[in-house]
């Protein structure tokens, strides 16, 4: 027995739930949201921490009470939700196959489709930090986990390694429930993480952060007993002679996020292997139409508002897309990253749409009194100014497509400092 | 008083155990670990050895090569998944093929099937082989076998047919005592009629007590790397280099590319030898040395024609082990003179893991000639356990959920183990009892998350399981607490 849906979101986040929302609101009827774990809000749920909202509420929320929101408004809308389902499978025929404890194994035959399923964290062993095997390293987000979800304390005293927010965020809250932070270890002369939460999470709370290191060795049996910090030369490799040892019980890992894209590459979606999403057009379709992908796992954001909104905008043109709206006629434009340019997204640009195109990308370094440039086919067309990028925060550029759809071969992204 | 006590809970003590199993004795395993398998054989190359290139006559071309031919069937009977992938030792030029010639006539020696082969031939077995692979020796039986789970289903299946296994309990010292043996642990001392000394890189140690024939096991460190199951497809066989000798004369296999049981690729390994017997580290000579071996090489690798470049941000994790090499080059068999019903299974460094079971029945059968022991008439072969979730046809896991809803519950989401799995491996025979024996036995935290969404669930169903609290869960037993507290406790000074 097969079941019919017009839309199923997989992942019940903010990205997969914004994106049922806006459908709904874009006269979808049948929708199907499909949730692993038993509630709705995905990562936010454990992010008892404010700075949530300010763009899409115009209010500074609890990560907790974002999810709620948001889980409130696609309830009050009659979206259905299924809770505990694993997708295990989407075909490129467009049948997710998924399963729960009450419904066992079942498949759904949907017309579209949004990938809305977030992302992990890089772990010791995608990092190759040696050392012995003992307890006590651990990912920020797994240690948020057991601090604010199931109330236990996973170590205390704690050396970071990273500084993405999460590590940050973590940061400040060992402290706050008693743990000491010895230091945080960035590898790079910036930090990954938002500006805000330098200054909120460490610098308010006296915690020093070394740049250009990081950990060379992890000392322990049983538990981290203490790691060896080194600094790094311009190639990122340990200068032999800079060591120094750090005691501790915990070393905590705040080293990036990847998207999690395994059914997106069963289903033989193309990926970008820059931000390890899938390619999008500027519709955030993927290379199978009726697909679309949308939030971090399509690319890594900072902030939970624009990842709601990248959700809504899926959920929009899925509705466009179920409407059996025309395809826009013409090939599609590729986009390239330029000079101090990472991973822009949208990666293809149709000839026909709304307006304006929005791109995405990470500044590949820290730059003060820039301009972003959109160059058609070589020449610029479009030039932004910006104060300062870095790329521990996402840049965001409008351009209109009247600008861009006469190009012949390509259009790049670049920044002009 | 036991019929016979064994030292170490590895692929040598667990193939003893389940050799013994098949008599009417009272068997004890003795593991200084807090689960089975915590060392050696925890962590090295997963390969069974066609056994091509061990000296000829030497113990290890004998065991590799009746060990080898053992693997097949023991592991239908256990329900281990086992590959009989072959391995291609490639050649670069006319000089590695002069040295692939000589291990082909050391393999016909060895009574195994080996063939020599132009690029031609190696295309037809391999067909994305690198440019610059002029040729190679082809080794058709040359398999990969995942050693921990070998070792839990031994296990397993010796205590399901009445061996006691003892975990985080080190033997501490064998004496004589009449005509018996007293094992001593920290806690008891235990007497036994026989010892089977399956020590690992401890295993000089206990022969040194009883008998004048010393020897040493020096620690050889080996590391590897393991890199994510989307690489898997682009390579079918076992890829090593020809051998390069070693300054101190003979050689190691050097770094293979091993296409393991599980669908991940492992990359490995290096050979230094070390001090601590119990080394099971990385170090970053260690991981550099492979990691600069394959980005030199890596055009000649399949896998090159669809990812040009080494990929390193798809190695996962790493691990390392120590190897028992013996200071006499050749594994240590049976009873020192001096030493009666003391039986030695020392120096089992590689191709270890494919010699055990049959080195195992004939250090068995030394007691079995002496005691006659009868025959156990309600023995099992086999292992009761249900096929990984993963590995199941959509049929199979429409019947497991039938039968169990925890079927349909994913813990570990990058392994697709599911909540009945981990249950499952804890209720086993030799059960596991910390995160780190939950991972050996089922895959959850293996995956490239590595552990990151599902550690926590895995801690929590530990604990509904064994009726702990949180802050006891351990993740490799002893003092590898998770946990270390309990949040928003009141601060020193404070009320």
């Amino acid at each position: 027995m097969m079941m019919k849906t017009d839309l199923v979101v997989i992942g019940g986040g903010s990205a997969g739930l914004s994106a049922a929302i806006e459908a709904r609101k874009n006269g979808v009827e049948d929708i199907v949201v499909l949730e692993r774990s038993p509630y709705l809000g995905g990562i936010l749920r454990q992010c008892i921490h404010n700075g949530f909202g300010v763009h899409k509420y115009k209010e500074d929320l609890t990560g907790v009470e974002f999810a709620k929101r948001i889980a409130d408004e696609a309830l009050a809308l009659g979206i259905r939700c299924i809770r505990n389902t694993f997708a295990l499978d989407i075909s490129p025929e467009k049948v997710v196959t998924a399963m729960n404890p009450e419904d066992g194994l079942f498949q759904i035959q949907a017309q579209a489709i949004v990938l809305a399923m977030g992302c992990r964290e890089r772990s010791r062993g995608a990092l190759m930090i040696p050392g012995t095997r003992c307890a006590g390293v651990i990912t920020a987000g797994t240690a948020q986990r057991y601090l604010n979800l199931e109330g236990y304390l996973p170590g205390k005293r704690v050396v970071i390694l990273g500084s993405g927010d999460i590590g940050l965020i973590m940061a400040r809250q060992f402290v706050i429930e008693g743990a000491k932070v010895e230091r945080v270890v960035e590898l790079m002369p910036y930090s990954s993480g938002l500006a805000r939460n330098i200054s909120q999470c460490l610098e308010d709370f006296d915690i020093p952060i070394s740049y250009n290191s990081t950990v060379v060795d992890i000392k322990g049996r049983g538990r981290v007993e203490s790691v060896t910090v080194a600094q790094v030369d311009a190639q990122r490799r340990p200068v032999p002679g800079t060591e120094f040892h750090i005691p501790c019980d915990t070393l905590l890992i705040s080293a990036g996020l990847i998207p999690e894209n395994e059914l997106t590459k069963a289903a033989g979606i193309a990926i970008s292997g820059t931000t390890k999403g899938a390619v999008v057009d500027d519709s955030l379709m993927t290379t199978l139409p009726g697909v679309f992908s949308c939030g971090n796992v399509l690319h890594v954001h900072d902030l939970v508002d624009h990842v709601s909104e990248e959700g809504a905008r899926a959920g929009a043109n899925a509705a466009r897309y179920l409407r059996q709206e025309p395809a826009p006629a013409g090939d599609q434009i590729a986009v390239e990253d330029g000079f101090g340019v990472n991973g822009a997204v949208p990666q293809l640009i149709r000839r026909e749409g709304p307006e304006t195109v929005q791109f995405m990308f990470r500044p590949r370094d820290k730059f003060r009194s820039c301009a972003v440039c959109i160059d058609r086919d070589g020449e610029c067309v479009k030039r932004v100014s910006k104060m300062v990028l870095a790329p521990g925060e996402m840049c965001t550029v409008s351009v209109e497509r009247s600008l861009l759809n006469t190009a012949r071969d390509k259009i790049a992204l670049r920044v002009e400092v | 008083m036991w019929d016979a006590i064994i030292i170490g809970a590895g692929i040598s003590g667990c193939s003893v155990a389940r050799e013994l199993a098949r008599y009417q004795l009272k068997v004890l395993v003795l593991e200084k670990g807090h689960d089975v398998c915590a060392g050696t054989t925890k962590g090295n190359s997963a390969t069974v050895h066609a056994g091509y290139d061990p000296d000829p006559g030497s113990n290890k071309a004998i065991y590799n090569v009746r060990g080898s031919r053992m693997y097949p069937e023991l592991c239908r009977e256990l329900q281990v998944p086992y590959l009989k992938n072959g391995l291609v030792m490639i050649a670069l030029d006319e000089e590695q093929m002069e040295e692939v010639r000589k291990l082909h006539e050391m393999g016909q020696r060895n009574g195994v099937r080996t063939e020599v082969c132009d690029r031609a031939r190696i295309l037809e077995i391999e067909p994305d082989m690198g440019e610059g692979v002029i040729g190679g020796l082809w080794v058709p039986d040359s398999g990969m076998v995942c050693p921990y789970n070998l070792v839990m289903a031994l296990a397993e299946n010796s205590a399901r047919n009445g061996v006691e296994f003892r975990t985080s309990t080190q033997a501490l010292s064998v004496e004589r005592d009449g005509g018996e043996w007293l094992v001593s642990t920290p806690d008891e001392t235990f007497r036994t009629k026989y010892v089977f000394n399956c020590a690992g890189t401890h295993a000089d140690r206990f022969n040194n007590m009883v008998s004048a024939d010393v020897f040493h096991i020096i620690p050889r460190e080996g590391q590897h790397l393991i890199m994510d199951r989307d690489f898997a497809p682009y390579v079918k066989t076992t890829i090593y280099p020809t051998p390069e000798l070693l300054p101190g004369g003979g050689h190691t296999k050097g770094m293979g590319l091993m296409p393991s049981v599980d669908g991940t690729l492992i990359l490995g390994c290096n050979a230094d030898d070390v001090d601590d017997p119990d080394f099971s580290a990385n170090t970053r000579e260690g991981i550099d040395k492979i990691l600069d071996f394959f980005e030199a090489r890596w055009k000649y690798m399949p896998i090159s024609k669809h990812v040009p470049k080494f990929p390193r941000d798809a190695v996962i994790t790493a691990y390392g082990g120590s190897r028992a090499h013996p200071d006499r080059d050749d594994f240590i068999l049976g009873e020192p003179k001096d030493a009666p019903n003391f039986i030695n299974l020392a120096g089992i460094e590689s191709p270890g893991v494919t010699a055990a079971p049959a080195i195992a029945i004939d250090m068995v059968k030394i007691l079995v000639d002496r005691e006659r022991p009868a025959l156990k008439q309600d023995y099992k072969p086999g292992r009761e356990i249900k096929k990984p979730f993963r590995t199941m046809t959509a049929e199979e896991r429409r019947e497991a959920i039938k039968a169990d809803p925890d079927y349909a519950r994913i813990v570990c989401r990058c392994e697709q183990v599911t909540e009945a799995e981990i249950r499952d491996a804890i209720r086993r025979p030799v059960g596991a009892r910390s995160v780190s024996a939950v991972k050996m036995r089922t895959r959850a935290g293996m995956g490239r998350c590595q552990g990151g969404f599902c550690s926590p669930r895995v801690l929590e169903i530990l604990c509904e399981e064994l009726g702990l609290d949180p802050l006891e869960v351990t993740q490799s037993g002893g003092r590898s607490n998770i946990l270390v507290g309990r949040a928003c406790e009141p601060k020193e000074g404070e009320a």
